[in-house]
C-alpha cells in the first residue's frame, strides 16, 4: 500500500487510455493494453480493499489544495459506500476484454477513459472535482455509443446526451449555490463534500438546489420517469457500453444521492423521501412490466435493470440504516448479476447474429457451462436466497415497511415481477427445441469460462457469506444515521440570516 | 438450556455438497464422453443417506435430554448484521424439526434409490441427481433453520429445485410452462413470506431474530393483536403457495410433469408440506389469535373439498394423486388451523410414507408401461405386477383412512381435534371428503390393476420393475402399514408417542371432548371409507369403459374452469398492461415531454431558420445593424 | 481641425460598410474591407496626435501588418472560390443558408 493509491487507480486507466488515442496502435494491441490496465488496476483496487479499515469514514485521504481561492482541493477518499461501487467497477470491468471479437482502438481507448472516470466519481471528495469526472463519464459514452453502436445508434446518443447534460447542468448549478452558502454561512471558501453537512439550508431555493442534485442523478439511475433514454441507449450500445452503463454508472447516480442529497438536504430530504420512494416503486413495477412486454432480449434486460434500479434507489430513500445498507449491498449484487447478464446477452448477439427471443431456443442443451452461469447470474437477479441478490433485496423492503408500509408492500411485489420475465425469457432461449439459429452455438471457451467463474463463485460468495462485506459497509451507513456531530456543527440559522445570504433573499 | 452441537450443520450440507459435485461432473461431461451412471448413482445417495445417520444421532441426542429442554443449537456463522437486524445462518433441532428431518432423509434416501432404477438410460442423469440432491439440502435447511430468515433460504431453495424438476424434460414447452407457474406462483407465496417475516421483524424482531427469542417476546407489548393477525395471515399466504392451498394450488396438478420420484419426493412428501410445518413453527403466534387459525382451517378444508372433487374426474394416473396431496394437504392444515399441530404434523408424516408409496407405486406403473399415465388405456395388472399392486392397495388404504392403516390415525386424529375444539362445519366437510378419498382413491386402483386390460399392446410388454425399484416399495408400504401407530390414541390403548415428542415445539391444548364425542368421529370416519369405497367398487370393481362427462362432471373434469379464470383475470391482463405501457404509455406520456422539449426547439429553429439566407454579405449586414443598434442603446444610457 | 480627420475616417469606413453589404463581386467586397481597416488606421492616428502618444501609431503599424497577412490568404482564398465555382460573386456562396 502506498500513499497515491487512489490517484493511481483513476488516472492510470486515463493515461492509458489517452496514449493509446495517440497513437497508431493495432487493435489488438488495443485490447492487450486495455486488458492489462484494467487488471493492474483490480490488483490495486484489491490490495486497497485489504488495507480499508472500514472506520466508517473516508480513508485513503488524498487532498492538494488546487483553486485556493476558491477553496477548491484535488481531495480523495473512500469510505465503506464508494469503496464497493469502486471494487464493482475494478472486478468487473476486465472481463469486457475477454469476451466478444477483437473492436476498433478508439472502443478500448474510451473503455478505459470511462473506467478511470468512474472511479475518479467516487473516489472524489470534492465537488467541484466530482462534477469533472461526471462530466468526462459522459464523453467515452458518448463516443462509443455513436461509433460503435447498433443501427439505430444516433437518436439513442443524441438522447442520452441531451438527458445527461441536462441534468449536469443542474447539477452544477446546485453546486455552486452550495459553495456560495458555504462562504455565506462560515465566511471561507470550501466545496468539500464533509463540510457541506454543516450548512443550514432553509427556504426555497434550498428545495430548488435539492432539486437540481435530485435530477442529475435521476436521470442517471434513471429514476422513474427520467428513464426514457435509458431503453435506447442501453440496446443500441454496443454491449460492454451497456454493461458499463447498468453496472456501474448507474450507481454513481445512487452513489451521488447517497453522498451530496441525504447529508446536506437533510429537511428537504426527509420532506420529499415519500414521493421519491413512489417514483422508485413506480418505476421498478413500471418496468418490469413494459420488460415483459420485449421481443429482444437486450431491450427486455434494460428494463430489468432499470426495474431493480427503482429499487435500489427506494432503499436509499427509505431513511433507515437496513434499507440504505441493502442498497448499497444491492449495488454490488445488481452490478455482478444484471452486467452479467449484459455481457451474456452480448455473447447470445454474437453467436446467433440475432437478439430476437423468438429466434432462440435450446442452448442448454448445447452449452450447459453458459446456461449455469446464466443461470445463476439470473437468479441472483430475482433474488433467490444462497445469491448475492437476496441480500440487499430483503434488507430493502424490510427497510421500507419500516418506512411506510404502503411502499414496502410495493417493493415486495418485485419478487413476482423479476421472476415473470426472466423465466419467461430463459425458457424461450434456453429451454424448449433448439432453434435454427442456436443449432450451432459455441459453448464458452475455456478462457471465457474462467474468466467468468470468479464473479459467478462471488454472486454466490456475496449470498451464502455476506458478513465480511457488510461489515465494512455498515459503518459508513451507520454514520449516515448518526446525526449528532453534524447538529452540532451546524451554523446558527439566525448566523445565516445576519450575514445576508444574498441567494436567500433575492 | 440448549445445547450447542456443531454436526447439525452438517446434516443439509452433505446433500448440497453432492449437488455441487454431481452437477460439475454433469456439466463438465455431458457433451462428451459420459460417465457410466453408477457413479451418478452412488455419488447421490451417499448424501441423503449420511444425513439421515446424521438425522438418527440427533434424534438420540434430543432423546437423552429431559423433554423442556430438548432443544440443539447450532450457529454456523453470522449471516447478516444491520443495525438491530442480526441473523445468524444458524441451525435448531428440537422434536419438530427432528421428526420432519427423520422421515425427509428417510424418505429422501429411498427416492433416491428408487431413481437409479426409474431414470436409467436418461440422457440428463446427473444432472437429475444434482437437483435432488440440491433439493434435499435446500429442505433440510428448511428444516433445521433457527429463524425465519434462514427457514426462507431453504424455502425458495426447494421451490428452484421444483422448478427445475418440473421443466426437468425441457424440450416439451408444456413442461418448462408447468415450471415457470409453479415457480411463479410460489412467488406470490413467497412475498407473503416475506412481508410477514418484516411485520414481525418490526415488532419484536431486535431482539433476536430466531424462533427461540420470538417465542419469548411473543407477548411483548409491541404484539398487538392487529400486528399478530397480519403476520399469521401474511405467513399464511406463504404457506398456500407452497403447501397448495385455495387460491394457489394451480401450480402442484401441473407440476405433475417433473419425473415421477420428483413428484413423489418434492410434490407429495417433501416439500408441499412446509406450509405446515411453518405454520406449526409458528404456532406460538398462531395460538395467540384465534381467528388466524380458523381462516387456515377453513381455507385447508376447503381445499380438501374442492380437490377431492377434482380428483375424482382426472384420467391420469399422476393428476388423481396430485389432487388427492392438494386434499390431504388441506386436511392438514384444518388440522393446525384447529391448533391441533401435533395432529397436523402427524398427518405430514404419514401421508409422506402411503403418498410417496403411491406415487412410487405409479412411476412404477408408468416406468412397465412406458410412459403411459392414462388409467384409463391400463387395466388388469394385478397379474402383471404383484408387488407394485400390493404395496399400492396398501397405500390407497391408508390414503383413504382404512384403520389400522396409518392414514386412518392421522386423519382421525385432525377430525377429532374439529369436532373437540367445536370446529362442527369443518369436521362435516372433513368426513364428506374422507368418503371422496376413499372414492378416488379406489376408482384408480380398480381401473388400474382389475378387470380387462384395455391396450393390449402395452399390457403384453409390462412386467415388474427391478429390485432397485420394488424395495423401496415395500419399505414404505411397510411405513404406511404401521407408521400410525406410533400416534396411537388412549381409546385403542396408546399413549400418543408422537404428540408428546412434539410437546415442546409446539404450543397447543389438548382438548377433551370425552369418549362419545372421540367414538362419534372414529365411527364417522369409517362409515364415509366404507361408503366410499363401495360405491367405487360398484362402478369400477369389473372393469369400467372410458366414461364421458356432462354437467357437473364436466365442469369438475376441467376443473372448474379456474385456470382459464387465472389466465382471463391475471395472466392475460398482466401482460396486456406490460404491452400497453411499453407501446402506448412509454411513448406517449413518458417519453412525451422529452420529446415535446425536443420539438420546441425543432419549432424554434425553423422559425430563426429564416434569417440565414447564406449570403455573406447580408450576415456583414446584420453586425453592422446590431452594432449600430448597440451603440444607439450605450449613447443613450450615457447621457 | 480633429473633427476632420475624424469625419473623413468616418465616411471611409461607411463606404466600406456599404460596399461590404452591397457588392457582390469578391474583389470589390475584400478592397471595402481594406478600406474599412485604413478609416480604423486614420482615426488611430488622429487619436494619437490629439492624445500625443505613440500608442496609436503602433495600433495603426499592427493593422497594416494585419492587413497584409489577410490580403495574403484572402486572395489565396478567392484564388481557391474561383477554382471551385469559377465565378466570383458572393450570392453563389450560400452553404449557410438555413
Amino acid at each position: 500500500m502506498f500513499e497515491h493509491v487512489l490517484s493511481v487507480i483513476i488516472f492510470l486507466p486515463i493515461l492509458a487510455g489517452l496514449i493509446l488515442l495517440a497513437t497508431p496502435a493495432s487493435r489488438s494491441v488495443a485490447r492487450f493494453t486495455g486488458l492489462a490496465v484494467s487488471l493492474a488496476t483490480l490488483v490495486l483496487s484489491l490490495d486497497l480493499y485489504a488495507g480499508f479499515q472500514a472506520t466508517g469514514h473516508l480513508e485513503f485521504v488524498e487532498n492538494i489544495p488546487w483553486i485556493e481561492s476558491l477553496g477548491i482541493s484535488y481531495a480523495l477518499g473512500v469510505d465503506g459506500i464508494s469503496l464497493f461501487i469502486l471494487m464493482a467497477g475494478s472486478v468487473l470491468l476486465p472481463l469486457v476484454y475477454f469476451v466478444f471479437g477483437t473492436r476498433e482502438k478508439g472502443y478500448y481507448a474510451n473503455l478505459l477513459l470511462v473506467q478511470g472516470a468512474m472511479a475518479g466519481a467516487v473516489c472524489a471528495a470534492d465537488m467541484i472535482l466530482f462534477y469533472i469526472f461526471w462530466e468526462v463519464m459522459l464523453l467515452p459514452v458518448f463516443f462509443m455509443l455513436g461509433l460503435y453502436g447498433g443501427p439505430q445508434r444516433l437518436p439513442a446518443t443524441l438522447k442520452i446526451t441531451l438527458y445527461t447534460i441536462a441534468g449536469s447542468l443542474l447539477m452544477l448549478a446546485a453546486i455552486v449555490y452550495l459553495g456560495v452558502s458555504y462562504h455565506a454561512q462560515f465566511g471561507e471558501w470550501s466545496f468539500a463534500m464533509d463540510k457541506m453537512a454543516a450548512l443550514n439550508l432553509t427556504g426555497r431555493v434550498a428545495a430548488v438546489a435539492f432539486f437540481g442534485f435530485m435530477i442529475a442523478f435521476a436521470i442517471k439511475i434513471p429514476l422513474f420517469p427520467f428513464h426514457t433514454w435509458l431503453p435506447d441507449a442501453y440496446t443500441e450500445a454496443p454491449t460492454a457500453t451497456t454493461f458499463v452503463l447498468s453496472a456501474i454508472m448507474a450507481k454513481i447516480g445512487v452513489y451521488g444521492v447517497i453522498r451530496f442529497v441525504v447529508p446536506v438536504f437533510d429537511l428537504e430530504f426527509a420532506r420529499f423521501a415519500i414521493l421519491l420512494a413512489y417514483a422508485g416503486v413506480i418505476g421498478m413495477m413500471y418496468c418490469g412490466l413494459a420488460a415483459i412486454a420485449q421481443k429482444d432480449f437486450k431491450r427486455m434486460l434494460a428494463f430489468s435493470s432499470a426495474s431493480h434500479m427503482g429499487v435500489i434507489a427506494l432503499g436509499v430513500f427509505c431513511m433507515n440504516i437496513q434499507a440504505l445498507t441493502g442498497s448499497i449491498y444491492q449495488i454490488v449484487a445488481h452490478a455482478t448479476s444484471t452486467g452479467v447478464l449484459f455481457l451474456f446477452a452480448g455473447i447470445l448477439e454474437e453467436r446467433t447474429n440475432t437478439r430476437t427471443i423468438d429466434d432462440l431456443g435450446g442452448i442448454a442443451a448445447k452449452a450447459p457451462v453458459f446456461a449455469l452461469y446464466f443461470a445463476i447470474a439470473m437468479l441472483a437477479s430475482v433474488g433467490l436466497p444462497g445469491t448475492s441478490g437476496f441480500i440487499g433485496e430483503f434488507m430493502i423492503v424490510l427497510g421500507a415497511i419500516k418506512f411506510n408500509t404502503a411502499v414496502g408492500v410495493l417493493a415486495g411485489t418485485t419478487l413476482i415481477i423479476g421472476v415473470c420475465y426472466m423465466l419467461w425469457m430463459f425458457q424461450r432461449v434456453f429451454f424448449e427445441k433448439t432453434a435454427s439459429r442456436s443449432e450451432n452455438f459455441k459453448e464458452l471457451s475455456l478462457v471465457e469460462g474462467l474468466a467468468f467463474l470468479p464473479v459467478i463463485l462471488l454472486i454466490i460468495v456475496m449470498g451464502i457469506y455476506p458478513h465480511p462485506f457488510l461489515s465494512k459497509i455498515t459503518p459508513s451507513t451507520a454514520l449516515q444515521f448518526a446525526q449528532p456531530a453534524s447538529v452540532v456543527a451546524q451554523a446558527p440559522a439566525s448566523n445565516a440570516q445576519n450575514l445576508g445570504l444574498t441567494i436567500e433573499q433575492k | 438450556m440448549e445445547q450447542s452441537v456443531n454436526y447439525l450443520g452438517l446434516i443439509p450440507l452433505f446433500p448440497l455438497l453432492g449437488a455441487v459435485l454431481i452437477g460439475l461432473l454433469h456439466v463438465f461431461t455431458c457433451n462428451r464422453t459420459k460417465l457410466p451412471e453408477k457413479v451418478y448413482g452412488i455419488l447421490a445417495c451417499v448424501g441423503p443417506v449420511l444425513s439421515f445417520v446424521m438425522a438418527l444421532k440427533v434424534f438420540v441426542a434430543l432423546k437423552g435430554l429431559p423433554p423442556e429442554s430438548r432443544f440443539l443449537v447450532h450457529k454456523a456463522f453470522t449471516w447478516f448484521s444491520v443495525g438491530d437486524l442480526h441473523i445468524n445462518m444458524g441451525f435448531l433441532a428440537d422434536p419438530l424439526s427432528c421428526l420432519m428431518l427423520l422421515f425427509v432423509t428417510f424418505i429422501g434416501s429411498l427416492i433416491h434409490i428408487y431413481s437409479i432404477g426409474y431414470m436409467g438410460g436418461d440422457k440428463n442423469y446427473g444432472k437429475f441427481f444434482a437437483y435432488m440432491n440440491l433439493f434435499l439440502g435446500s429442505m433440510l435447511v428448511l428444516v433445521l433453520g433457527d429463524g425465519p430468515v434462514v427457514m426462507f433460504v431453504g424455502w425458495e431453495g426447494v421451490g428452484l429445485c421444483s422448478y427445475l424438476l418440473i421443466s426437468f424434460y425441457s424440450e416439451d414447452r408444456s413442461n418448462v410452462l408447468a415450471g415457470n407457474k409453479a415457480f411463479i406462483v410460489n412467488r406470490v407465496g413467497d412475498l407473503g413470506f416475506v412481508l410477514g417475516m418484516s411485520f414481525l421483524f418490526w415488532a419484536i424482531g431486535a431482539q433476536g431474530f430466531d424462533y427461540l427469542s420470538l417465542k419469548a417476546h411473543v407477548n411483548d407489548p409491541a404484539m398487538t393483536q392487529g400486528v399478530l393477525l397480519t403476520v399469521c395471515l401474511l405467513l399464511f399466504v406463504g404457506a398456500t403457495g407452497k403447501s397448495a392451498q385455495i387460491p394457489l394450488y394451480v401450480w402442484l396438478p401441473d407440476a405433475m410433469a417433473g419425473p415421477t420420484p420428483v413428484s413423489a419426493l418434492i410434490h407429495a412428501a417433501t416439500m408441499v408440506t412446509a406450509g405446515v410445518y411453518m405454520v406449526a413453527r409458528f404456532s406460538f403466534l398462531y395460538a395467540e389469535v384465534a381467528l388466524a387459525g380458523s381462516i387456515v382451517a377453513w381455507v385447508g378444508i376447503l381445499t380438501a373439498l374442492l380437490a377431492a372433487i377434482f380428483g375424482m374426474f382426472q384420467e391420469d394416473i399422476k393428476k388423481v394423486l396430485a389432487y388427492s396431496t392438494v386434499s390431504q394437504l388441506g386436511y392438514m392444515f384444518a388440522g393446525v388451523g384447529v391448533a391441533a399441530y401435533s395432529a397436523g404434523i402427524f398427518h405430514v408424516f404419514t401421508h409422506a410414507f402411503f403418498k410417496a408409496l403411491l406415487f412410487l407405486g405409479a412411476g412404477s406403473v408408468i416406468y412397465a408401461l412406458h410412459h403411459e399415465q392414462n388409467i384409463w388405456k391400463m387395466g388388469g395388472l394385478k397379474n402383471k405386477m404383484p408387488k407394485t399392486y400390493v404395496t399400492m392397495v396398501i397405500g390407497a388404504l391408508a390414503l383413504a383412512g382404512c384403520p389400522p392403516f396409518s392414514g386412518f390415525f392421522s386423519k382421525d386424529e385432525i377430525l377429532y381435534s374439529a369436532l373437540a375444539t367445536g370446529h362442527f362445519g369443518i369436521w362435516a366437510v372433513g368426513v364428506l371428503v374422507a368418503g371422496m378419498t376413499a372414492y378416488y382413491t379406489f376408482r384408480m386402483i380398480f381401473v388400474v390393476f382389475h378387470g380387462e386390460p384395455r391396450d393390449h399392446h402395452a399390457y403384453e410388454h409390462a412386467q415388474e420393475s427391478p429390485a432397485v425399484m420394488t424395495v423401496p416399495l415395500i419399505i414404505l408400504a411397510v411405513g404406511a402399514l404401521f407408521a400410525g401407530l406410533l400416534n396411537l390414541p388412549a381409546i385403542f390403548g396408546g399413549d400418543q408417542i408422537v404428540s408428546h415428542w412434539l410437546a415442546p415445539s409446539v404450543t397447543e391444548h389438548h382438548p377433551h371432548a370425552g369418549v362419545f364425542i372421540e367414538i362419534l368421529a372414529i365411527g364417522a370416519s369409517v362409515v364415509a371409507f366404507a361408503i366410499g369405497i363401495k360405491i367405487a367398487y360398484a362402478k369400477f370393481g369389473k372393469g369400467a369403459p372410458e366414461p364421458s362427462f356432462t354437467g357437473f362432471a364436466d365442469f369438475a373434469y376441467h376443473k372448474f374452469y379456474v385456470d382459464e379464470l387465472y389466465d382471463k383475470v391475471i395472466v392475460q391482463p398482466y401482460k396486456a398492461i406490460g404491452s400497453s405501457i411499453w407501446k402506448v404509455i412509454e411513448p406517449n406520456v413518458t417519453d412525451a415531454p422529452v420529446k415535446g422539449v425536443a420539438r420546441l426547439y425543432m419549432v424554434l429553429g425553423t422559425a430563426f431558420k429564416v434569417f440565414q439566407v447564406g449570403y455573406v454579405r447580408v450576415y456583414a449586414l446584420y453586425m453592422v445593424l446590431g452594432l449600430s443598434l448597440m451603440s444607439l442603446l450605450l449613447s443613450q444610457s450615457l447621457n | 481641425m480633429m473633427h476632420c480627420y475624424l469625419y473623413l475616417s468616418i465616411i471611409l469606413f461607411c463606404l466600406g460598410i456599404v460596399g461590404v453589404i452591397a457588392r457582390r463581386n469578391v474583389f470589390t467586397v475584400f478592397m471595402s474591407v481594406e478600406l474599412m481597416l485604413n478609416a480604423a488606421n486614420l482615426a488611430f492616428i488622429t487619436f494619437s496626435r490629439v492624445h500625443e502618444s505613440m500608442d496609436g501609431h503602433v495600433l495603426a503599424m499592427m493593422v497594416m501588418a494585419v492587413a497584409a497577412a489577410e490580403a495574403a490568404l484572402a486572395l489565396a482564398v478567392v484564388i481557391l472560390l474561383h477554382k471551385h465555382k469559377s465565378k466570383l460573386d458572393t450570392n453563389v456562396f450560400s452553404l449557410l443558408k438555413g
